[in-house]
């Protein structure tokens, strides 16, 4: 009876790994399966040149830091639809500020950043405060963002010209769509790689990540245990704008442009890499590690259906199907 | 654990090992052409194929390259995103691609990559929208002020030769064919008695074309002419008319003239719009350039514009066959 117990408690704790680690499973089963099918040339494998590997962390460094900002929502049983509006907007005000008004770098990234965050507090406090569903909350931000951006911009694509005369921006700010180590590492990534280790420290045993979980597991419960539920919920839809303007700057930083139309759809890519990540939509379960190898298990299976020329319309057949693969395999999870 | 940590070094230590090996080798540079006796991929990077246009330079682009027997032609679908096109072009730049074809969704944002690809040594022919700068092969296209002349022309000579009221529905505000197809006809009708009474923006999407021709028909009923500043649009502000009752008494005249179906040219064969001007794809001109840079190792033009032809119901059926031979 007890050893029967003990292997049955064994064997539910291995499980748990397994679903805690799914993501990363999954990832280096895409990858393995990625390493399988490259195309090589003269004898190497095309999929694992370093250009290529970096061209992969570099196509998913935007998703990747919306993605991040997006678990936290997620987490505590919300959604973000605004964040690819968001980035669209945040993209036009970086080419805007930088180009039209003159602003130098560092107060042009700031104002950019406080807007996304300003954005974000106000749709937390819309749904925290005044208990509008976080969807419908967040569909109407999206309306909003997109339609300020097409105000901001005046309707059409703001391009970045660099240089030190009026109308031209901070050379600094190209350095967005450069790499670093050699000509090797893209910017973008290591921001990303920067957004992802901070999010991952930040959700490690500090008292505002234990509320998130809390506040996604059961919000009552969470409520009466003293949980300050309207300001964590106010705060971390503000974390999500946040970065979601960062994605905007890196964005007309790769680009040299802003335009009102970046960022279309942004915000579905990101919910399916915090779902593939396996943190679950109902909130209080997940991970921002989990989430950052989901948005880098389909960055790679992008890349390799590309590098492989696999029909564009096939690609979305065989990405939907990984989606719900990933969401199949929660259910299967111990609770 | 200890088998995810395995794989994982394993998997670092195999792409370690494959960086440095392939550091040393490098892309190839310098001249691309190989002659007739070589083989050749090429990228052919759309910016979206939603638009019936994009989709049937696709399929030019295919139905020349069948013809070089050394083409292997290769397509991505960017979705109207810009950096989803940038990754495209680097994706067929780890596959080493032999040449680039790209139409790009818009100028600035493509400019970086596409001159990556070029000072790589990879020969870059640009469709329809322009890069910036002169990092580029060859660029093919048509002129749409020249298209918007003839439009206008057409229009003063034919359907109003003794003056009238016209109402313009424009492309996406913003855009440069939009512009150009506008300005163009407006030098036209200058001093022709013409006025453009209402002008209003469709998108270039058909329902728009049809929403705001539904307004205009009722603010300004006494306009003769519909120009449109592409068929879908005309065509939808002819199904406007057709509700009111009125499309006998409205000529409507559209731009891009797609051998297609659903084309202004069978629009115009079936007597709905009364004129379009042909706006070429230039996919079989890509192929046709592709094919003297790698296989004759000829220059090409850095400018490549093409001819628009006037089509009335007089040519279209012939046209039509001519563009889709074999049926």
């Amino acid at each position: 009876m007890t050893t029967d117990f003990v292997a049955e408690t064994r064997r539910a704790s291995v499980r748990s790994m397994v679903f805690r680690f799914q993501s990363l499973f999954g990832l280096v089963a895409v990858f393995v399966a990625a390493i399988v099918f490259s195309p090589s040339r003269d004898g190497e494998l095309l999929f694992l040149t370093s250009d290529n590997l970096f061209n992969v962390v570099r196509a998913v460094s935007e998703i990747g830091i919306i993605a991040v900002g997006m678990t936290f929502v997620i987490l505590i049983g919300g959604i973000d639809l605004s964040v690819g509006a968001m980035l669209g907007l945040a993209a036009v005000g970086s080419a805007v500020l930088l180009v039209e008004n003159d602003f130098g770098l560092v107060p042009a990234v700031l104002v950019v950043l406080a807007v996304g965050l300003g954005f974000g507090l106000l749709q937390g406090v819309a749904s925290a405060v005044f208990g509008i569903q976080a969807f419908i909350v967040t569909l109407a931000g999206l309306q909003i963002a997109r339609g300020l951006a097409r105000i901001w911009s005046g309707g059409q694509g703001v391009a970045i010209a660099y240089g030190e005369g009026p109308g031209e921006a901070p050379i600094a700010f190209s350095l967005l769509g450069e790499r670093t180590f050699n000509g090797l590492v893209p910017i973008p990534a290591l921001i990303f790689v920067v957004v992802a280790v901070l999010a991952v420290l930040f959700l490690r045993g500090t008292a505002f990540s234990r509320h998130v979980y809390a506040i996604g597991g059961n919000e009552k419960a969470a409520r009466l245990s003293g949980v300050p539920v309207t300001r964590v919920k106010i705060v971390v839809f503000g974390i999500c704008g946040l970065l979601a303007a960062l994605a905007g700057i890196i964005h007309a930083g790769q680009l040299n442009q802003g335009s009102p139309n970046d960022g279309l759809g942004y915000e579905l890519d990101a919910i399916a890499a915090v779902v593939v990540g396996g943190t679950s939509l109902a909130g209080g379960r997940g991970s921002v590690v989990g989430t950052v190898a989901g948005a880098l298990l389909l960055g790679v299976l992008n890349n390799i259906l590309a590098l492989n020329s696999v029909d564009t319309n096939v690609q979305l057949l065989i990405k939907g199907l990984v989606i719900v693969v990933a969401a199949g395999l929660q259910r299967l999870r111990p609770s | 654990m200890r088998f995810l940590v395995a794989v994982l070094v394993l998997g670092s230590v195999v792409a370690c090992g494959t960086t440095s090996e392939n550091r040393s080798a490098g892309p190839a540079t310098g001249a691309a052409c190989k002659g007739a006796g070589g083989k050749y991929v090429i990228g052919m990077s759309q910016a979206n194929v939603a638009e019936p246009y994009r989709q049937r330079m696709d399929d030019d682009i295919r139905a020349a390259a069948k013809a070089v027997p050394q083409f292997e032609v290769r397509f991505t679908d960017a979705q109207q995103d810009n950096s989803r096109q940038v990754a495209d072009v680097e994706n067929f730049l780890t596959q080493q691609v032999d040449l680039l074809i790209i139409s790009p969704n818009e100028a600035k944002p493509l400019t970086g990559v596409v001159k990556k690809a070029f000072d790589k040594g990879v020969p870059v022919i640009v469709l329809d929208r322009k890069v910036e700068g002169d990092a580029y092969t060859t660029w093919i296209g048509a002129d749409n002020v020249e298209i918007g002349r003839q439009a206008g022309k057409y229009v003063a000579e034919q359907l109003l030769p003794n003056g009238g009221k016209v109402a313009e529905i424009r492309g996406l505000a913003g855009s440069t064919p939009a512009r150009e197809r506008g300005d163009g006809f407006r030098e036209s009708i200058r001093g022709r008695r013409i006025e453009i009474v209402v002008s209003q923006d469709g998108d270039w999407l058909r329902e728009k074309g049809q929403e705001k021709a539904d307004a205009i028909l009722k603010s300004t009923p006494d306009i003769q002419v519909i120009y449109a500043h592409n068929d879908p649009m005309a065509e939808g502000a002819y199904l406007a008319a057709r509700a009111a009752g009125r499309q006998d008494a409205l000529k409507f005249i559209g731009i891009d003239g797609l051998p297609i179906p659903s084309g202004g040219l069978k629009a115009v064969e079936a007597g709905r719009l009364s004129a379009t001007l042909i706006y070429p794809t230039a996919g079989r001109e890509a192929i046709e350039s592709a094919r003297r840079i790698l296989l004759d190792c000829q220059q090409v033009p850095k400018t490549q514009t093409l001819q628009t032809q006037l089509i009335t119901k007089d040519n279209a059926a012939q046209v039509y066959a001519k563009e889709n031979p074999g049926g």
